[in-house]
């Protein structure tokens, strides 16, 4: 049975101190690119963008990326690892965007398709769950929570701009 | 009784006395709380003003010692636009057998609403309660001197602990609201309460955390001992600000600070958060303001505001995990809508401890 961990409300707090945080680690926003996962990292993403916007007065690009042809399990050999961003990332600091952080099998793949798209300047790595239990040697930048799981259990993220409203969810 | 209120530009109001018999005089205030009557008189902001309440029925459910913000009240005197007789349970306590037990004079059945509206044109004025309303009257509160030692009279004089198992908190006592104490309580905090004259050396003895620098009554240009504290902390441990704490790590960093026209005085002042645009009642208690200028200077985001007159609420440091708000996070009395404050204080030391 699913229950509710995180209301829409500390979700919401959780993307404002990211928000701070980059700005505090970043020493300002001018050279900032952000970079949101399918499907809810690019919706998280949005919403940092649309605070730093408040609170900076500039509007930092955001760019969608699709990992699946970059994933340690795709065997298809036809498959074309090509991540198109839509946005040159040459020499900027990128900020990977994503709900949760678990094996970190996600995360290397996006480095990878961010790699084949340019050279930037720095990837960090901003997620509004980490749930624990990494496979690779990868850690997040910003965390919006720390959920310590047991591997059978499973974390829901809802955000209004796709499902009924924003929370989170342990199963 | 008839008694007076006396303002220093020559107004004067007539009203029933109160409490102490006592005369009294000190800077005046207006305060729309409707309720927390207790935790409005106890709080040491108001150390040495004279409060006017606009509310009606004031002590109308007598006095809950429950409730107090400091054990004994430092305001000076206290205006009511009427107070209540209440039906006296075992133990309870009126309000006017708590002024006169505190030694705090009071005038009831005054009509606040001309109080309200002659402060709201004449800005900032001095006022006394006294059993004349002659010229001698006025020259005195003329010549009344707003003190400046007004956070050595209520801040701690001896450091002590609140134990916990938690994060270990240093707060800096410059009239601190019990209500301070209480939210980190309830995040099982290990905190430590200082002398607002405490040293960098001391505080850095003792290993902190974190770092509170609470609210407090007075201009925070005063307080220049505090303001060289946080000069030689800040770089080092994360700060959080509370009301005259918010000015004193402004001054810290050279930001400038303005004396408002009309204070905030009240249980309900709006306050917007610029990142998400919401919309959160917060207690305020001041008179001054950061001002604008020079603050992108001194490396500050503005986070919070008044959407009311515009009045800077909060600010961030962009480098330093240092941030401040101008109201009552810890509310006591008014709306608890921002208490999370607390938990964002101890995210911002967790996330400080892992960088």
């Amino acid at each position: 049975m699913a229950k509710e961990i995180i209301d829409g409300i500390t979700m919401q707090r959780a993307l404002t101190r990211i928000t701070y945080e980059i700005i505090e680690r970043n020493k300002g926003i001018d050279n900032l690119v952000l970079v949101g996962i399918k499907t809810r990292g690019v919706y998280i993403a949005h919403r940092i963008e649309s605070r730093l916007k408040q609170l900076e007065g500039i509007t930092v690009p955001v760019a969608e990326l699709d990992i699946t042809p970059f994933r340690d399990d795709n065997n298809d050999p036809n498959a074309i690892k090509n991540a198109d961003l839509g946005i040159d990332i040459t020499d900027k600091n990128v900020i990977l965007v994503d709900d949760v952080l678990y094996t970190g099998r996600t995360i290397r793949a996006a480095m990878d398709a961010i790699i084949v798209s340019g050279r930037p300047k720095k990837i960090s790595l901003a997620v509004l769950v980490d749930r624990g239990h990494r496979e690779l040697p990868i850690r997040a930048d910003f965390v919006g929570k720390n959920i310590p799981t047991s591997r059978k259990e499973k974390i829901n993220v809802s955000m209004s701009e796709i499902d009924d409203e924003d929370k989170i969810e342990i199963e | 009784m008839k008694r007076y209120l006396v303002l220093d530009d020559g107004f004067t109001l007539e009203g029933d006395s109160i409490g102490s018999p006592i005369i009294a005089a000190g800077q005046l205030v207006i305060s729309n709380n409707l309720y927390g009557l207790e935790q409005t008189l106890t709080d040491a902001t108001y150390n040495g003003q004279i409060i006017a309440l606009t509310a009606p029925a004031n002590g109308a459910s007598g006095i809950n010692p429950n409730e107090y913000e400091a054990i004994n009240p430092t305001c000076k005197g206290v205006i009511f636009n009427s107070t209540a007789v209440h039906s006296k349970m075992e133990r309870d306590q009126s309000l006017d057998e708590f002024l006169k037990n505190k030694d705090i004079p009071g005038i009831t059945n005054i009509d606040t609403r001309a109080l309200a509206a002659h402060v709201q044109e004449h800005g900032q004025l001095k006022a006394s309660i006294s059993d004349t309303d002659d010229e001698h009257a006025v020259d005195q509160i003329k010549a009344l001197v707003i003190q400046r030692d007004l956070v050595k009279q209520v801040s701690t004089r001896q450091p002590y602990p609140n134990p916990n198992s938690g994060k270990k908190i240093i707060v800096i006592d410059m009239g601190m609201k019990y209500s301070i104490l209480r939210e980190l309580s309830y995040r099982d905090c290990n905190s430590i309460v200082v002398p607002y004259n405490y040293s960098a050396a001391q505080i850095d003895e003792l290993n902190p955390d974190g770092i509170i620098i609470s609210n407090g009554p007075g201009n925070p240009e005063d307080v220049t001992q505090t303001i060289k504290v946080v000069e030689e902390l800040q770089n080092n441990y994360p700060l959080f600000g509370i009301g005259l704490g918010h000015l004193i790590i402004a001054l810290a960093n050279e930001c400038h600070i303005s004396v408002m026209k009309l204070g905030h005085h009240s249980t309900s002042y709006p306050v917007k958060e610029i990142a998400s645009g919401k919309i959160e009642y917060t207690n305020h208690n001041h008179i001054y303001t950061i001002s604008n200028h020079g603050i992108r200077d001194a490396n500050f985001i503005v986070t919070h505001i008044c959407p009311s007159d515009g009045a800077i609420e909060g600010i961030r440091h962009m480098y330093r995990p240092t941030f401040s708000v101008q109201f009552d996070p810890e509310a006591a009395p008014g709306s608890q809508d921002m208490t999370y404050l607390f938990d964002e204080f101890l995210d911002m030391i967790s996330s400080y401890e892992r960088a």
